[in-house]
């Protein structure tokens, strides 16, 4: 498995960048992996939906719905996309430390 | 041109370029796409390079599998494929698909029939490494050398000229990922070899002797589902939440309330979906809910943990995971009493509890009491019961059908569907070939759920292209994006690999396509629903 250098501690990450333990994440490595996902700064708004991914990911131990996340947060799909060129689930759930998603989804 | 005719034994050596390289030029031409206005080819990445053993084609379907370190791991992998080779052969250990092995590795008479029926070595530009032939003849050589007195003996002479190391044994595993396991080359063969069938079982030796499998199908796949309860990681409480969020949105949007039916004992039907269904495409369970709730049917879900997902990855690769969800879901049925078990819709998930489960199941468990079925036959049943009144005018746009090779080619659900679209989808026509001679998706065996380093870009522009190229054919006469048109693709996988080219070759800008089930088309066409139910600008 591959690892990141996130202030001098070592994280591991899938083949694709993805966190591997959710516990590790913080803000330096929210902000870290928003580098990889193309986001050069996580403003207010990205952390409103950033903080929403983890905590819901903290009870559930899955990424919310996309209709659920855009609607919890008061966005459209397009914003999110604005947000997060990559999507929400390849950049928004990457840059608030879940895994990359399984099953046929 | 780029296209190579690598000898057999290249898979065995120390390689300075890759026996395939994929280039644009060689690839099958796409109506309405011009190659040059095609996403381009990413080249192959240093990560890639200098990470894995990429000889094969530069693409990584196993991103969990490291080159070994020491001379003893070689050999380890080594003992441990020709082990598994022996389990295969021997009639104690698999005797459900012995007959199977033996006829492909004794009986192929290299005619190249099954080349032609190949889409993914149709649309490579002819690769000669993607014939469904090529792999095979690679574990027929290795199977001559040390498994036929022959082979042993004369080695070359009689064709027993590949070398077993771990190259070999990681690019077979790659080749075997470059099968979509559609089986149409099957169909094709003259003499009755199923090579597609024969690069299962590759995978199989590969996943339950050496522990080689994408990640996405093994660890994640089966393996998350026996243990959290689905694949998706979904968990009996996150299944609540997901539920009740589909109920909520479903009444916003349409006005219709639905409440999913949970643990109902003595319920005629329990419906079990592919959990995708509910994480990426919800508007389908619950648009069930809607034809099942309005068509008066008893009916229940599960939440019993594996009871909620109707996944089955083993189809793909492993026997004895594909056993233990075909048990979970019996069992699952058999305590809620219910007559019949459907599978919502999803191809592989219906073929391995149809199909496979009659090999497994035994006892109470394999009883005819308990049917196992497909959706598509109850769907048609509705309609024609006339318990619910259908408007086609509602579905005045053009719409093809997709058939996914698990349901249509290798179970011979052919006409249900068909049925359903005559009745309610005026401007539908049929992509060509279709029926039992369709082509894969090219996301079928798992591809569509293989989202590691660069394999998105070969299901992509290889094995989905034969797809896309078809669907633009079936609309050729209306592509003008003035015109939404809709894919009907009932089977999760599938529409997971739509999904992804139809974003590659941007196929909602370029042609406005969309894509979706039967039953959004069948609920789009409900006289009592007062908005349509296809939303076109979501997907």
């Amino acid at each position: 498995m591959p690892f990141i250098d996130v202030n001098g501690e070592q994280l591991e990450v899938d083949e694709d960048g993805f966190l591997q333990d959710p516990e590790k994440w913080n803000e330096d490595v929210a902000k870290y992996l928003a580098k990889t996902e193309q986001v050069e700064e996580l403003t207010e708004e990205h952390w409103k939906m950033v903080n929403y991914l983890h905590d819901y990911f903290k009870k559930y131990q899955i990424a919310p719905m996309v209709r659920k996340l855009c609607k919890d947060n008061g966005m459209d799909l397009k914003k999110v996309y604005e947000l997060f060129p990559t999507g929400p689930a390849k950049g928004a759930c990457k840059i608030a430390g879940l895994p990359k998603p399984t099953g046929c989804v | 041109m780029a296209i190579k005719r690598p000898p057999f034994n290249d898979i065995s050596k120390d390689l300075k370029e890759p026996m395939a390289t994929i280039e644009m030029d060689d690839l099958m031409d796409i109506l309405g796409i011009d190659k040059k206005e095609e996403t381009p080819l990413e080249p192959i990445n240093d990560k890639i390079k200098n990470t894995y053993d990429w000889y094969l084609d530069g693409h990584i379907a196993l991103g969990n599998l490291y080159p070994p370190k020491t001379k003893e791991e070689e050999n380890e992998l080594v003992r441990k494929f020709l082990s598994g080779l022996e389990k295969l052969l021997d009639p104690k250990n698999n005797w459900p698909m012995l007959q199977i092995l033996k006829t492909g590795l004794d009986y192929c008479v290299r005619c190249q029939t099954c080349s032609e029926a190949c889409h993914v070595y149709i649309a490579s530009g002819r690769q000669e490494i993607y014939r469904p032939t090529y792999r095979i003849e690679i574990l027929r050589k290795i199977y001559k050398k040390y498994f036929t007195p022959e082979g042993k003996l004369l080695g070359s002479f009689v064709g027993a000229d590949v070398d077993l190391n771990w190259k070999t044994i990681y690019r077979l595993a790659e080749l075997v990922h470059r099968c979509n396991l559609c089986r149409r080359c099957a169909q094709r063969c003259p003499v009755g070899i199923d090579n597609g069938y024969l690069a299962r079982e590759i995978r199989v030796l590969l996943s339950q002797e050496l522990g080689i499998s994408p990640t996405e199908i093994l660890e994640k796949g089966s393996r998350l589902q026996l243990t959290v309860g689905s694949s998706t990681g979904l968990s009996p409480m996150a299944l609540k939440d997901y539920l009740e969020f589909i109920e909520e949105d479903t009444y916003e949007k349409t006005g219709v309330k639905i409440k999913f039916p949970i643990n109902k004992k003595g319920a005629d039907i329990l419906l079990i979906h592919n959990a995708g269904e509910f994480v990426s495409w919800p508007e389908n369970p619950a648009a069930f809910a809607i034809l099942f709730d309005a068509a008066g049917i008893s009916w229940t879900m599960s939440d019993e943990p594996v009871g909620y997902d109707s996944i089955n990855y083993g189809l793909w690769n492993d026997d004895i995971e594909a056993a233990r969800v075909v048990l979970r879901h019996a069992k699952i049925g058999k305590d809620l009493g219910v007559k019949k078990i459907v599978i919502g819709e999803c191809g592989h998930a219906t073929k391995a509890f149809c199909v496979v489960g009659d090999r497994i199941l035994t006892g109470d468990l394999g009883s005819s009491e308990i049917s196992r079925e497909s959706c598509l036959p109850l769907l048609w049943d509705i309609y024609k019961s006339g318990a619910i009144k259908f408007d086609p005018s509602k579905n005045n746009f053009p719409v093809t059908l997709h058939d996914p090779c698990n349901m249509v080619r290798n179970m011979g659900i052919v006409m249900p569907q068909r049925n359903v679209l005559n009745a309610i989808a005026p401007r539908w026509r049929e992509m060509h070939p279709n029926g039992v001679y369709n082509y894969c998706c090219g996301g079928g065996s798992g591809f569509a759920i293989m989202q590691g380093l660069n394999f998105p870009q070969w299901r992509n522009k290889v094995s989905s292209r034969m797809k896309i190229n078809q669907i633009l054919n079936a609309f050729k006469e209306e592509l003008d994006p003035g015109i939404p048109k809709y894919v009907c693709a009932p089977c999760s996988n599938c529409k997971g690999a739509i999904r992804d080219f139809f974003e590659h070759y941007k196929c909602k800008e370029k042609f406005n396509l969309t894509y979706g089930g039967l039953v959004e088309l069948m609920v789009n066409s409900m006289v009592d629903m007062e908005k349509p139910y296809i939303s076109w600008d979501e997907y």
